[in-house]
């Protein structure tokens, strides 16, 4: 949940692959990112590291809290993201807007992101102005005091309605995800649900800012072209003397283990039909998460991948299809195939090629092309996701978060290490139908069910399109 | 809400001399592009950045949907995509595992003015992706049943894409405000009807009229030097010879006076409204004049004048903006926003009042420093990864810019005044003559557009 857009939204769905993909690949070319970071722990407990880079004059400042959706409660869903969005509504200090204001006329863009797992504030700015968003983080850190609750949780309600309720695949994954987490909080989505959101309160926010917007909840990833003594110590003085608040409470939820397929239908405004099937997977904890990766990169990444291939090219039954798993989800992920029908194809259909791609996997090892070429891609978009510092820095944050950002390195080499027989293992163990959530969105047309008569004074043309067919 | 349309901002005024000569020698430095001219007639700029052992290039050729024939809209598109399924000695599948196994990424696809066939590669990779990018263009196989088979995913996402209400509103719009004679009143990828009757032939034609090195702009960025791609390109492009004549501009869109609405009924929880009218030419001497007028009245993200008061006072919209659509032809001006249906009539009211309110009152000093200093400070992110730069350099040649654009371009706009921004904003906003086009349940939304209108 982006604090704001700037370019065109992708459902959600979508972010979290691109990022689990672009993260995999970042962490793939192995040899010593990790290197040139440097470290230092401030004495109230909040981690900052530092990397210089200096390809363009340009810097990156983020500021990781580790909180997200998965520490809320039952009720009050959505304050994660919506504490988000009030830390742009002033401090002591800044008045609304204020905040902006000053990081735009220092050269900078800013915005902030709430997931399941965290929430990260971040600059990207002109090399010369770093010392600007190191004194409004430290600011809204410790004397948060925003203004206007009322319309900026209606905004949220405003989100909510842009990027879920009138995104059929976004629909779609928030009721998978209810019903492949039954007891964990990935159970529900991190814009929270609608009614909890208008139900949130100021007070919520407050409380919550206070348990975990503290140093020693937070962490801080700098890079870019500048002195990195100069800015470790620039963010020393600026955060240093900020005191912690209570520790947040312990994080010890878990799923218990699925016991039985569950299959679940959304009708919902669309044109066309889809669906996502969903399995219970490991994060990077266990060494499958790489036999994972690489099976992902097999069925759906390059159009000679197996699903593309079969889905897309010869059988032509899709729009688009995906596979694969955010590795570095805190908590254990789930590994999804999604799929949209052609107009005129059956859903059920393309469930069965689907469950068929997935048999070949368990009953027959990948070919030596097939691995060699998952590991040559995972090589070369690593190299590729270097080119952005920003990309660079939120995996450092995300790997440390985890455990060590020192896990990057790891990466590549751990993916060279995976065998096909190491792939067909992890196809036999987790892509098993009693593990699987399939979740299908019928589609009811995209008119509204009452449209009669048009509004005085306007033209009122019909929806521009629509294809009778598909799944009834 | 959608800021794509609005073409990256440059470079802006330096405030002090000073720091103006600080900051633009570091561009300078950082971007070093070199022009060339290959003998075939095409123009390669080259930025070295030799980083990363990675390669990026762009060759944009004028072959634009802007160029689809009436009533075959879709037919550049499509030609694109058909270009990528294999060449004549390699079946698409052939020619898409060998890229896959490389780890490039290699496309071609259609912008409004422009083609652009595009790879990204490793270092050890760039001479075996660039002679695969080659072989597509000068060679491509052009297969029946593969156009066939691109024209039916492309018809299949068009029935994806209209599932998103604004996409819906940004075609209804374009299709209004330029009409069907113009070349911008369509879509890339056309619309359902034009697109599904294309056949190999048009596919066949465009491809040997539009795919032309002379007039292209070639873009390289990375692990490379000037003088080697040079000599590469002239060895793998020698076969593509030739040039596309120029096409005549179309007359600017206008709109009459009023409000013309375009309702159109879907059911969502929220609409998405698009209003706006006729814009102006890349080239047009305004231009940055109206890129700080924007960025104050509603291009400036959280701290524009729109965001401010649709969004963080009314907490109507998630998202609204505007923009200007800069092309080699006159393009549009959009405000955009989705709100909850009933809420509709208010937010747009309150677009309105904003744009006439600019229109009314000079923008404050504040306003205009603010903005200036963030076009200037901001530029380096322009230009921050390979293909940033790559874009940029295109740019620089396909709107004539010139390679010392970065050194005029402070002046361009740090000359803009107060006074410049309210005479624009009096020449080129027309909320009293704009199309309305709104994507939503109407019944819900109840909009009444008289009471939208001056009183």
């Amino acid at each position: 949940m982006l604090h704001y857009l700037r370019v065109k939204s992708a459902p959600a769905l979508a972010c979290s692959l691109a990022l689990a993909v672009s993260i995999a690949l970042a962490s793939t070319a192995g040899a010593g990112i990790s290197d040139n970071v440097k470290t230092e722990t401030l004495p109230n407990g909040l981690k900052v590291l530092v990397l210089e880079n200096h390809k363009a004059p340009v810097a990156t400042f983020q500021i990781f809290y580790r909180v997200g959706s998965r520490n809320e409660q039952t009720g009050k869903t959505g304050l994660a993201h919506l504490l988000e969005h009030l830390m742009f509504r002033g401090t002591k200090k800044y008045q609304p807007e204020e905040i902006d204001q000053i990081i735009q006329e220092n050269g900078g863009d800013l915005n902030a992101e709430t997931s399941e797992d965290f929430t990260v504030y971040f600059e990207n700015i002109n090399r010369d102005h770093l010392d600007v968003p190191i004194g409004i983080e430290a600011d809204r850190m410790a004397n948060f005091e925003p203004k206007g609750f009322d319309s900026e949780r209606a905004v949220v309600a405003e989100e909510r309605r842009m990027r879920t309720e009138d995104s059929p695949a976004d629909a779609l994954d928030e009721l998978s995800r209810a019903q492949a987490y039954i007891e964990h909080p990935y159970h529900w989505p991190t814009v929270g649900w609608m009614h909890d959101i208008q139900g949130l309160t100021l007070d919520d926010a407050l409380a919550f800012h206070a348990v975990y917007y503290s140093p020693q909840n937070a962490l801080i990833v700098a890079a870019g072209d500048f002195d990195a003594d100069k800015v470790m110590k620039q963010i020393s003085e600026q955060f240093g003397s900020i005191k912690n608040g209570p520790k947040p409470p312990p994080f010890d939820q878990i799923e218990p283990p699925q016991e039985g397929e569950r299959r679940v239908i959304l009708r919902h405004a669309a044109n066309l039909p889809s669906f996502e099937e969903s399995f219970h997977v490991p994060n990077l904890k266990n060494p499958d998460a790489y036999a994972l990766e690489v099976l992902s990169e097999v069925l759906a990444d390059g159009k000679s991948s197996r699903l593309y291939k079969d889905l897309v090219e010869d059988k032509r039954m899709v729009v688009g299809t995906s596979a694969g798993s955010n590795m570095l989800s805190f908590d254990p992920p789930l590994f999804t195939f999604s799929a949209q029908m052609r107009p005129g194809v059956k859903t059920e259909d393309v469930l069965t090629e689907v469950d068929q791609q997935i048999k070949e996997l368990r009953d027959k090892p990948v070919t030596a092309e097939e691995l060699q070429k998952a590991k040559n891609l995972e090589q070369a978009e690593f190299v590729y996701g270097q080119d952005s510092i920003f990309n660079e820095a939120m995996q450092l944050g995300i790997y440390e978060m985890l455990g060590d950002y020192k896990l990057i390195d790891q990466y590549l080499p751990s993916i060279d290490k995976v065998s096909a027989a190491d792939v067909q293992r992890v196809a036999q163990k987790y892509l098993v139908k009693d593990n699987r959530t399939v979740a299908i969105l019928e589609p009811t047309g995209l008119l509204p069910k009452q449209a009669g008569g048009g509004p005085s004074g306007g033209t009122l043309h019909r929806s521009m399109s629509f294809d009778e067919g598909g799944v009834r | 809400m959608n800021f794509q349309m609005i073409p990256p901002r440059r470079m802006i005024p330096l405030i002090t001399a000073l720091l103006a000569l600080c900051v633009f020698a570091t561009h300078a430095d950082a971007l070093d592009m070199k022009r060339m001219t290959l003998s075939n007639g095409a123009v390669l700029l080259v930025s070295e950045q030799h980083l990363l052992p990675m390669v990026t290039l762009s060759v944009a050729f004028d072959a634009g949907s802007r160029r689809d024939p009436k009533g075959k809209e879709g037919l550049a598109e499509l030609t694109a995509d058909s270009l990528t399924q294999g060449t004549r000695d390699l079946t698409a599948t052939e020619f898409n595992q060998k890229v896959d196994f490389m780890g490039s990424e290699v496309s071609v696809g259609a912008g409004r003015d422009n083609a652009e066939a595009s790879f990204t590669s490793l270092k050890k990779y760039e001479d075996q992706t660039l002679s695969l990018l080659a072989q597509v263009l000068i060679n491509p196989g052009l297969r029946p049943a593969d156009i066939e088979r691109k024209r039916a995913e492309m018809v299949a996402a068009i029935n994806a894409e209209e599932e998103s209400p604004h996409y819906v509103a940004e075609v209804a719009f374009g299709k209004t405000l330029f009409g069907p004679d113009s070349p911008y009143g369509h879509p890339s990828e056309g619309f359902k009807d034009t697109t599904a009757k294309l056949t190999q032939e048009d596919v066949t034609n465009f491809y040997h009229q539009f795919y032309k090195m002379g007039g292209a702009v070639i873009a390289v960025a990375g692990d490379v030097t000037a003088d080697e791609i040079k000599t590469k390109l002239e060895k793998e492009f020698a076969a593509l010879q030739g040039t596309v004549p120029a096409q005549p501009a179309p007359p600017a869109p206008t709109v009459g006076p009023g409000l013309h609405p375009v309702l159109i009924d879907q059911n969502v929880a929220q609409v998405t409204a698009v209003l706006g009218f006729g814009g102006v030419e890349r080239s047009n001497p305004d231009y940055y004049k109206l890129q700080v007028m924007n960025h104050i009245l509603g291009g400036g993200g959280l701290t524009s004048r729109l965001m401010r008061e649709v969004r963080s006072k009314k907490g109507l919209a998630y998202g609204v903006g505007s923009g200007f659509d800069a092309g080699k032809f006159p393009g549009s001006f959009r405000a955009t926003l989705q709100t909850k249906n009933k809420s509709a009539e208010e937010a747009i009211a309150e677009v309105l009042h904003q744009i006439r309110l600019i229109q009314e009152q000079p923008v404050t000093d504040d306003e205009l420093s603010q903005t200036k200093k963030y076009l200037v400070g901001s530029f380096p992110l322009k230009y921050d990864s390979l293909a940033k730069i790559d874009s940029f350099m295109l740019q620089v040649e396909l709107y004539g810019l010139g390679l010392d654009y970065p050194d005029r371009y402070p002046k361009l706009v740090d000359d803009v005044t107060r006074d410049d921004v309210l005479a624009s904003a009096k020449k080129y906003l027309h909320p009293d003559a704009a199309i309305l086009v709104v994507v939503g349940n109407q019944q819900e939304a109840a909009i009444k557009v008289d009471s939208l209108l001056p009183h």
